[in-house]
């Protein structure tokens, strides 16, 4: 890909880290792309950071510290937040409260938090289940007297001697590092927090604070004061967590910007993001969305249902009319928080995902305990015993026991077969590779299943969608559980296997701010647009400190409305011009209607109560160069010169095993299409095609699957 | 049949049943509905036993069963594809006016192949009280609204003359019709979602995947009941009502693979409306059957078939016509269900087999408050007081009950935030958090109730109404095991302010300057500088209390749910002066304890 | 063989036992075998109990031979304590 001749290349350079791998693509200015990959090492992350990017470079034909030297952008995202959280590896964190409300945090609104990131079936055996163990322990809570009420006012000044007693305790008796302050209505009226910390700098000098009213200044006191806990408990981990990596990087020659990927699929510079940490949980799956748009915009897709599926999880995204999903009541391990964050739902179900009958009810079942990584699926030969779907593909033929991951590991076929035979298929008297079509079927149903569901809650119908498949296993099922959703085509994206990556280099930065009030739908537009403009000026004011030009400034209006005693908001994109005029904001009225008759069904909605809005959101960006994508021209349809042979595999369609035609990936040229039963092998994954299915490889590389039969609706 | 494609079957009945639900409360947006998840969606089969029980209040999903017969029975032959019927009669089949119940046939290529039913807790049913609930009632013809069996919807159009009728007789009729349309939209999206699964696996095989289940869940109940050992245990419920006291006696008999719920010597109906049918109370006793014999079996018909249930009729579990019935979920029902999962539980910890899938009692009481009133921003509000969600959970063989953790029969409901309640309602809480010596004690203890306490706070009207249902005051209902302590009764006291005295920023019941007054069942005003304290039972404790372990005996004092007066005389701990527990201190207390229990004399009952 | 009537009270069929020592406490039903000791509620449980109404007990059964608590109950003054057994084969218990 280098001339020697050529101007000076420079590099955009993306990485993200994850449970298991850490991803990096970089973008040379000459249009080359450039993927590494490394193993995740955690808690030191920033060390799998650099062997990625290492790995990277290698083949470019340059050392890391060359690469940096001309890297002119770095972009992050990474998991450090979440697995401190799940490891409860943070810091000894307190919190003051409103007095008389010690126990909310750990109350969890009742039930909620006993419940809340269970799967149904652990729902309906009550017996055993239970809270999560808290981040702050119920000692290290401590109430002061102050009260605002719903509007704001003061009905109990700050008892001021109390917050110094109170300091001087957490931080002395209870040791702790870190403080979170959450009072009731702070977010309409922050005075009493701000003044927490400023009596926490005199007394307790170097504590991490976090204010409630700072970092989610919206209303649910639960919720509101659980998100201050998280970002106290897991912010100094993650401040000092980017600055050794921006040390690291600097040492290697580095002198360029970083920019930290936020769970709402937007940009922050490295020192902002650092005192945001919940900012920063599932930015990784956040980034994959963007990804995901970023080609359904290239290609002219506005609804994409973005699915990933590697060893241990499936995740799935919604894109609909090109606007992302935001997640309603975010979770991290079973923590509530609140920050706008890009809805990513996942359940246990990949590769390595066990397949098992129940001894009870000899129900066959896919998941949700997994083999990991280690000791992983029977065929990998690394001791894992319990038959997995991994096993199961190589049963019915998707993968070829040589060529795995290039030939670097020879799956053992014997083993898995066995481990199928005993485990599946004689508990249920069947053959050991009808058993293993069963499972095939058990898992595609399965996934339709989770699919449908999320969609039907978002009052979606997948035949209206595009199906993105990425990592490892989805392209294995992504055909068939596609098909049963008749989704319109489904796309395997070239760049599936570093998917987040490449959604961080899709990204702009982007800053979210919240303004919390209700007002009625008579409200004249000068008072809409006064909450605008103070947002504005703030959003202006620090993009232009990080300099982000005016020209590349966007500013985002929405509002929260909901019809008066109804529990459902709906966040509603301001489409009029800014500012507001009577028109504007009755179209945005109109809107809203339409908007949650479309999301909660027709007949939903509640007029005769009144309509009123409950928030105003400025989402405030700042235009990222985008990379452009290399094109090839589609060329004659004929694959020949990519098949590899042929042998039996699964096809659905006609219920069985049958041959099908085998493919390399590498060898495939645009236009090529490939009919099925047939199965494409990629560097990192299988795609395979059952009767019926014709997969075209596109101009970008792409693989793009569409089915010769009309939709049936599953 | 193919254990793969009935793998594939009962999963997507499970998902139907699920995307019922979300759609419910899509539509209905409500906070009982949405908070509480007072609602429940299931499937039935062609001929109304149940097929696929869904996760809401579990006291409804037999009792629709019996909706669905009820409806079949009164309209055969005339039952057409994509009508929709109400019934909503507690004597033919309902808990309460208020618990609507619509239930739709699903039809398949013209025949009639299945059912969905659905209830929600509507806003208003034009009984006597506001909300539903009505404690002033003294008859079933006070309580609003009820018909055995009506067709809302014929062939998918809404028969407008029917609803007007319905609507005309109830105080909020566009929220009680909006909860309707999302029952509705419920109906529909079941019946979608089943023809679709019908045309891709064809009627017969869904039915015999369907009549599969059934077997299997019989099956697989009758053998973990072999597994259980034969026997007889019994549970006792006091259910007060302003100073009478109504008993619900239960003796569950286990033999072999089949269980008897006999209810004989429980006490005559009540002329308060906390009675309930015979279809509520076998709901009731199936509420806590479902999740704690069958939490790895599909809740189906095949469940019921091996439970018998005995109700004396005229008792106050199968009260006869007129008798007053709207308070009996929170009333005779709940009772049942805590009787039943004390007797359940008791054979569950009798198999050392079985012994952690035993639990005490979980919040055995709920309060119905309904606040209404004129609010803060020009409007008018109505609303239940969701800490009856709140509940609190039974200790169990291995661990404590989950403070303020729900209960048995509704799995998945919460409580909303404090500002969500002030923002909607004049009011301000005083304090809310776990209330101290609420939880049972035991070797594990119950988990706490809560306690919390309301002002009113710039109410136009000066103040608001509330109705309380608030039976219970007089006897703990969240019964412990082996040993365990019940959970602390619950608690309704009016403070009376005094001339002067503001509330400020009183944070406990003693603080609150005035003079105290219990109030329990009634509409009752709000107003001035007058508070209302609320504290809501703990769960059951399990195993003896001076077994418990000390330094977690300790460690409650410190978080402040168990005093330390509790701590020394039931726990027999010693404090030292860090907190800690006293070893030295705390033997010589204990052996106190085991004197004084044996310094009694033996005695025959 | 033992079996438990609840895990605190055991029986061979014929003979009521307290699991934790092995006292005898007689043929069912086992808490004629027991102490019977009534709390008035507003003295069994701390403040949380006393509601300010009498009448109302905490009745505990105590093994006579090492105090444990066998099993407590909620009753009125009168009501009769609740009959826990087993339906053994073997035995007229
Ligand atoms: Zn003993």
């Amino acid at each position: 890909m280098q001339k020697q001749d050529s101007p000076p290349l420079s590099y955009l350079v993306a990485t993200d880290v994850g449970g298991t791998c850490t991803d990096t693509i970089v973008f040379g200015s000459d249009g080359g792309i450039h993927i590494g990959k490394a193993l995740s090492t955690p808690p030191d992350f920033a060390h799998g950071v650099l062997a990625s990017i290492q790995s990277a470079a290698t083949p470019m034909g340059l050392t890391l510290d060359d690469l940096l030297a001309r890297t002119h952008l770095f972009v992050h995202g990474s998991t450090v937040v979440d697995n401190a959280v799940l490891t409860r590896d943070g810091a000894r964190t307190g919190l003051i409260t409103t007095l008389g409300f010690e126990d909310t945090l750990h109350v969890t609104r009742g039930a909620y938090g006993r419940w809340a990131g269970l799967t149904e079936g652990q729902m309906k055996h009550p017996v055993k289940t239970d809270r999560a163990a808290p981040l702050v322990a119920r000692e290290a809570v401590v109430g002061v007297a102050e009260r605002v009420d719903c509007f704001g006012d003061v009905v109990t000044p700050l008892d001021e001697a109390a917050v110094t007693a109170a300091v001087r305790h957490l931080v002395q008796d209870k040791g702790v590092e870190a403080i979170a302050v959450s009072f009731l209505w702070s977010f309409l009226n922050p005075a009493h927090e701000a003044r927490v910390r400023e009596i926490i700098e005199q007394v307790a000098p170097g504590t991490y604070v976090t204010l409630s009213s700072d970092i989610a200044p919206v209303p649910g006191e639960y919720e509101r004061g659980s998100t201050a806990v998280i970002n106290a408990y897991a912010g100094r981990i993650t401040r000092d967590y980017l600055t050794d990596l921006a040390s690291q990087l600097s040492a290697r020659g580095y002198a360029g910007a970083t920019m930290v990927m936020q769970g709402y699929g937007g940009l922050l510079p490295a020192a902002e993001a650092a005192d945001r940490a919940v900012g920063m949980i599932e930015c990784g799956p956040a980034a994959g969305v963007i990804g995901a748009k970023f080609l359904g915009d290239l290609m002219g897709d506005a609804d994409v249902i973005a699915a990933d599926m590697g060893g241990t999880t499936f995740k799935v995204g919604v894109i609909q009319g090109g606007q992302l999903e935001y997640a309603r009541e975010p979770m991290v391990d079973r923590f509530h928080y609140i920050a706008p964050k890009i809805e990513v739902v996942s359940i246990g179900a990949g590769g390595g995902s066990i397949v098992a009958v129940d001894p009870v009810t000899r129900l066959p079942s896919v998941g949700p305990r997994s083999a990991g990584a280690r000791p992983g699926p029977v065929c990998y030969g690394q001791g894992g015993h319990e038959a997995t779907l991994t096993d199961v593909m190589l049963l019915i033929g998707y993968m070829d026991p040589d060529q795995f991951l290039g030939g670097a590991i020879t799956l053992d076929r014997a083993g898995a077969a066995a481990a199928v035979a005993s485990q599946v298929a004689e508990p249920l008297g069947l053959d050991p590779t009808a058993a293993a079509i069963g499972i095939y079927r058990i898992a595609c149903a399965q996934i339709t299943d989770l699919i449908r569901e999320i969609t039907v809650e978002r009052g979606l119908d997948p035949r209206d969608f595009v199906l993105h498949a990425f990592g490892g296993t989805c392209g294995m099922l992504a055909a068939a559980f596609g098909e049963e959703l008749s989704v319109r085509r489904v796309i395997i994206p070239y760049t599936a296997s570093v998917n987040c990556a490449f959604g961080l280099i899709s990204a702009d930065v982007a800053h979210e701010y919240t303004t919390t009030r209700t007002l009625g739908t008579a409200t004249p537009a000068a008072e809409v647009n006064a909450i605008f403009a103070g947002m504005e000026a703030r959003a202006r004011a620090q993009l232009l400190a990080e300099g982000i030009e005016p020209h590349r400034q966007r500013m985002e209006w929405s509002v929260d409305l909901r019809y008066c005693r109804q529990v459902h908001e709906v966040t509603t994109q301001v489409h009029a011009a800014a500012p507001l005029d009577t028109a504007g904001l009755a179209r945005l009225v109109d809107d809203f209607e339409a908007l949650y008759e479309r999301k909660f069904g027709k007949g939903s909605a509640y007029r005769e109560a009144g309509i009123e809005m409950t928030a105003f959101r400025l989402t405030a960006r700042g235009l990222m160069p985008r990379p452009k994508l290399p094109v090839e021209e589609e060329g004659p349809a004929d694959p020949s010169a990519a098949l590899m042979g042929r042998r039996p595999i699964l096809d659905l369609t006609s219920g069985g095993m049958a041959v099908g035609q085998i493919y390399n990936f590498t060898l495939l040229r645009p236009g090529n299409e490939v009919p099925g039963p047939a199965v494409i092998h990629t560097p990192i994954t299988t795609i395979a095609l059952h009767t019926g299915h014709r997969a075209r490889m596109d101009r970008w590389r792409n693989i793009v699957v569409t089915t010769d039969a009309p939709h049936i609706d599953a | 049949m193919d254990p793969m494609t009935f793998s594939i079957i009962r999963h997507r009945l499970f998902r139907i049943v699920d995307e019922a639900v979300i759609t419910l409360k899509h539509v209905s947006g409500s906070a009982i509905t949405n908070e509480g998840h007072d609602l429940m969606v299931s499937l039935y089969r062609a001929d109304g036993t149940l097929l696929m029980g869904g996760v809401g209040f579990l006291h409804h999903l037999t009792s629709a069963a019996e909706a669905c017969k009820a409806i079949i029975r009164r309209f055969q032959g005339q039952i057409g594809e994509a009508d929709v019927y109400l019934l909503n009669d507690p004597y033919t089949a309902a808990l309460h006016t208020s618990d609507i119940y619509l239930v739709a046939p699903i039809h398949h290529e013209g025949r009639l192949v299945a059912w969905s039913a659905c209830f929600v807790h509507v806003t208003d049913i034009g009984a006597m009280n506001p909300g539903g609930f009505a404690p002033q009632a003294v008859d079933i013809y006070s309580e609003g609204f009820s018909s055995p069996g009506l067709k809302l919807l014929d062939r998918g159009e809404m028969r407008q003359d029917v609803l007007d009728t319905i609507l005309n007789m109830v105080r909020s009729p566009e929220m009680v019709s909006l909860d309707l349309r999302s029952m509705i939209a419920c109906c529909n999206v079941a019946r979608d979602r089943m023809s679709a699964l019908l045309t891709k696996y064809t009627a017969p095989v869904v039915d015999e995947a369907c009549a599969a289940l059934v077997e299997q869940s019989e099956t697989l109940f009758r053998a973990r009941l072999r597994a259980l050992p034969d026997g007889q245990w019994q549970s006792r419920q006091y259910l007060d009502v302003q100073g009478e006291t109504a008993r619900v006696v239960l003796t569950m008999t286990k033999t072999d693979d089949r269980l008897v719920f006999d209810f004989t010597g429980s006490d005559p109906q009540s002329r308060h409306s906390i009675n309930c049918t015979k279809w509520a109370a076998l709901g009731g006793l199936f509420a806590p059957l479902f999740p704690l014999l069958c939490y790895d079996i599909t809740w189906n018909e095949g469940v019921i078939r091996p439970v018998t249930m005995i109700a004396p009729e005229g008792s106050i579990v199968n009260c006869t016509r007129p008798a007053p019935v709207s308070v009996a979920t929170v009333g005779a029902i709940q009772s049942v269900n805590n009787a039943a999962c004390t007797t359940i539980g008791k054979m569950l910890a009798a198999s050392p087999e079985y012994r952690d899938q035993a639990t005490a009692v979980w919040h055995a009481n709920h309060f119905a408050i309904f606040k209404f009133g004129a609010n803060q921003r020009g409007g008018y509000s109505i609303g239940i007081l969701t800490e009856t969600f709140a509940g609190a959970g039974g200790a169990r063989s291995f661990a404590d009950g989950v403070d303020i953790g729900g209960e048995i029969p509704n799995p998945i409901s919460r409580m909303a935030n404090v500002e969500t309640v002030e923002g909607a309602f004049p009011i301000r809480y005083l304090f809310r958090r776990r209330a101290p010596d609420s939880g049972g004690p035991g070797r594990y203890r119950g988990g706490t109730g809560g306690e919390m306490a309301i002002v009113q706070h710039r109410a136009p009207a000066g103040g608001i109404d509330y109705v309380i249902s608030g039976k219970g005051a007089r006897h703990p209902m969240s019964e412990g095991l082996a040993g365990g302590y019940p959970g602390a009764p619950n608690s309704y006291v009016w403070v009376h302010a005094d001339a002067e005295a503001a509330p400020g920023s009183a944070d406990r019941l003693e603080t609150i300057p005035g003079t105290p007054e219990p109030v329990s069942w009634g509409v009752y005003p709000l107003r001035g500088q007058d508070a209302l304290y609320v504290r809501w039972n703990g769960g059951g404790g399990y195993g003896d209390p001076i077994a418990r372990d000390p330094a977690a005996v300790a460690a409650d004092v410190t978080s402040g749910v168990v005093s330390a007066r509790a701590a020394a005389e039931i726990y027999g701990v010693a404090l030292a002066p860090d907190g800690g527990a006293d070893s030295a201190a705390t033997v010589a207390l204990r052996g106190a304890i085991r004197t004084a229990r044996l310094a009694v004399p033996e005695a025959a009952e | 063989m033992t079996r438990f009537i609840l895990p605190t009270v055991a029986t061979d069929g014929t003979i009521c036992t307290c699991a934790a020592c092995g006292h005898a406490l007689g043929p069912a039903p086992w808490k004629r075998g027991a102490i019977r000791r009534d709390l008035p509620l507003a003295v069994a449980g701390g403040a949380a109990y006393d509601t300010g109404h009498a009448g109302v007990f905490l009745c505990q059964f105590i093994c006579p031979g090492c105090a444990v608590l066998l099993d407590t109950e909620t009753a009125m003054a009168g009501d009769a304590a609740l009959d826990d057994r087993l339906h053994l084969p073997a035995a007229a218990n």
